[in-house]
């Protein structure tokens, strides 16, 4: 096997080159992450004190975004007043809920495209897929036609249902391909020591659980972070975390402190998912991809 | 144990028929293989036979039950996959004690049924192991394990031991073969190497293009092959076929080629049905069945020109360049002959073959 090192001549250019890679992650660290940074510690300011800004060109006096006295009282607003825990829950309920929903039916669909062949079976596969090319605002009206006269709007099963409809198709064809890197004789064997179909199915998902890993943490970022949906079909009675934090601003007060907590509450949950599983998360979607 | 009765079998893939109208009865506890080069339906017979493929047409039964439409797991068979097809996130005890936990058999009992299993086939100290951590032939012995830790009706073993090394192969080939006789549970095993077949096997099927060709003990396939096809299949170097004619001469029948002019022994003669007395055949013989020198031993010796010499080993393999074919004879090691040179052949009659120049059915 040949080496798989790149190759590394310290010409005059490559050294120029490696610095200016260095400054642009530099800088792009500073624009992805200030963001957050600045709504981190926003949240835990006073108003006064969160619009005390240096002027412009002092750069010594960047000092002024540390100097403040730390205080929840934002979170007190958010989970006593705003009533944030109930969206939050509601938030968990919806996100992991579709998840769930899709992940049983996704592999249930996703074992049978990958095992049982049928007339028109590469036509529904592509259907499948298809209904993750129209993007969410094209069906939304008619979708909440349907929703409203099945008396969906507005409760959480509603959502559910509208996450799934979009997640299920993605776990399909995610599944799929690790379904199909599974060798067949595997089930071939169960069942031929006693196991019935569906035992042999159960017995191959050990084998495909990095690829279900990677999917319920899509799946659950993708219902998290949703705020069109939410907005639209839970609305009412299944308030999310976006929406609710949306709320915040009123025409006549902008609840900024209130907003900056609410972001936090809502991003650190995911970011902490994100750094649990990164390492799964990364096998699991090479996986599908690469036959090994 | 079961009797294995297969009556009037087809498998069609789509249009394409896999394998051709199958009759073949495997008696209660014997070993028979089923031999073919691939794609020859061999592996289809078998899958047909665990319910892992549907049957188009025809009968499967055991015991004079059919089981046409029994599901693989209502079969009690057990088979070992030619890939062994362990489930890679068990350990190798939890592998062989699967087809007991999926019949909700007693903790104890399967504590005492894998370690048995594992001890007969000397995998003992790697029952924590996962497949991953085993070598080709401990695999094969975990996938042997996990057939016989039940006791089946029937083992279906499909190519077990294609996968490992020759001499690997050469020691499980006993082991197996032992195996099947302690146990006397009836055994299918499918295979393409004839050497496998001849030696394990009580009755051997061979098949080709989906059909089968001639069913025998390996013995019968070996000498009495029904036609051309399975006695150029079977045997190791392969026999030697040259297209002669018939003569008649006087009572006799001379087989006639360019470089020789043999008659047939009376039997034969009479094997040879009025038709095919006179006009062309297909002579076979194999290299064991011809010696070879260097002085003319007798009038009746085939002349021909040494192309070339192979020793292997114990054996020395002759090529032996007649007017428009080669043949290949087998000799000792002290043979002297060099390439170039000129030597004689004598052919065993009583070891010879002729068939039909057209279908290639064997008269004698």
């Amino acid at each position: 096997m040949a080496s798989r090192d790149v190759v590394h001549y310290n010409t005059p250019l490559q050294r120029v080159l490696s610095v200016l890679s260095v400054v642009f992650v530099i800088f792009y660290l500073i624009w992805t992450l200030l963001p957050f940074v600045i709504m981190f510690v926003s949240s835990f300011k006073d108003l006064l004190e969160a619009f005390k800004l240096p002027a412009v060109g002092d750069w010594a006096g960047i000092g002024v975004f540390f100097e403040f006295t730390p205080t929840l009282k934002h979170y007190q607003t958010l989970f006593a007043e705003n009533n944030f825990s109930r969206y939050m829950l509601n938030s968990l309920i919806a996100a992991g809920g579709s998840a769930v929903i899709s992940v049983i039916f996704g592999s249930l669909a996703a074992y049978s495209l990958s095992r049982v062949d049928f007339r028109g079976k590469s036509d529904l596969f592509f259907w499948i897929i298809s209904t993750r090319m129209a993007p969410v605002v094209a069906v939304m009206v008619p979708l909440f036609a349907i929703f409203r006269s099945l008396d969906l709007v507005g409760t959480l099963p509603g959502l559910i249902l509208a996450y799934t409809t979009f997640n299920l198709p993605f776990a399909i064809w995610i599944l799929k391909g690790f379904f199909d890197n599974v060798p067949y004789g595997i089930e071939e064997a169960q069942m031929v020591d006693g196991a019935t179909r569906f035992q042999a199915f159960r017995s191959i998902l050990p084998l495909v659980a990095p690829g279900i890993g990677a999917f319920i943490v899509l799946c659950i970022l993708f219902a998290w972070n949703d705020f069109l949906f939410a907005a639209i079909i839970g609305s009412g009675g299944a308030k999310t975390l976006p929406v609710a934090t949306r709320e915040l601003v009123q025409p006549q007060n902008i609840q900024w402190g209130a907003i900056m907590a609410a972001g936090v509450v809502t991003t650190a949950p995911m970011m902490l998912l994100g750094l649990v599983i990164r390492k799964y998360l990364v096998t699991g979607l090479t996986m599908g991809a690469v036959k090994e | 144990m079961a009797t294995v009765t297969i009556r009037n079998v087809w498998k069609y893939y789509g249009q394409t028929p896999a394998v051709k109208d199958l009759n073949v009865t495997c008696p209660d506890g014997s070993f028979v293989s089923i031999l073919g080069p691939s794609g020859c339906g061999k592996s289809s017979t078998m899958r047909m036979i665990a319910g892992l493929e549907h049957i188009s047409a025809g009968d499967i039964l055991f015991d004079n039950q059919r089981i046409n439409d029994l599901a693989p797991k209502d079969r009690d068979v057990a088979m070992v996959f030619e890939n062994y097809a362990l489930y890679p996130h068990k350990t190798v005890f939890e592998n062989i004690a699967n087809p007991l936990r999926l019949r909700g058999t007693a903790d104890a009992t399967i504590k005492e049924r894998v370690t048995g299993a594992a001890r007969l086939l000397e995998i003992a100290h790697l029952l924590e192991r996962r497949p991953h951590e085993l070598s080709g032939g401990q695999k094969q012995r975990v996938a042997i394990g996990r057939a016989i830790v039940r006791e089946p009706k029937l083992f279906l073993f499909d190519e077990p031991i294609a996968h490992l090394d020759a001499k690997l192969r050469a020691h499980m080939r006993g082991e197996i073969k032992h195996l099947q006789r302690n146990l006397g549970t009836t055994m299918i095993y499918v295979t393409h190497d004839q050497l496998e077949a001849l030696s394990m096997a009580d009755f051997i099927a061979v098949m080709h293009d989906g059909e089968l060709q001639q069913w025998g003990t390996p013995s019968e396939i070996f000498n009495k092959p029904v036609n051309a096809w399975v006695a150029g299949f079977v045997g190791e170097p392969a026999m030697n076929f040259l297209t002669c004619d018939l003569k008649r001469r006087g009572d006799d029948v001379v087989l006639s080629h360019h470089n020789f002019d043999i008659p047939l022994l009376p039997g034969q003669v009479r094997q040879l049905n009025g038709a095919a007395q006179a006009g062309i055949a297909r002579m076979g013989v194999r290299p064991d069945a011809m010696t070879v020198s260097m002085t003319k031993p007798s009038e009746a010796a085939i002349q021909g020109e040494i192309f070339v010499n192979e020793l292997l080993g114990g054996d020395m393999l002759v090529e032996v360049q007649l007017a428009d074919s080669r043949i290949r004879v087998k000799t000792t090691p002290e043979f002297e002959g060099k390439p170039g040179e000129i030597c004689y052949l004598t052919v065993n009659r009583d070891k010879w073959h002729v068939f039909d120049a057209g279908d290639g059915h064997a008269y004698f």
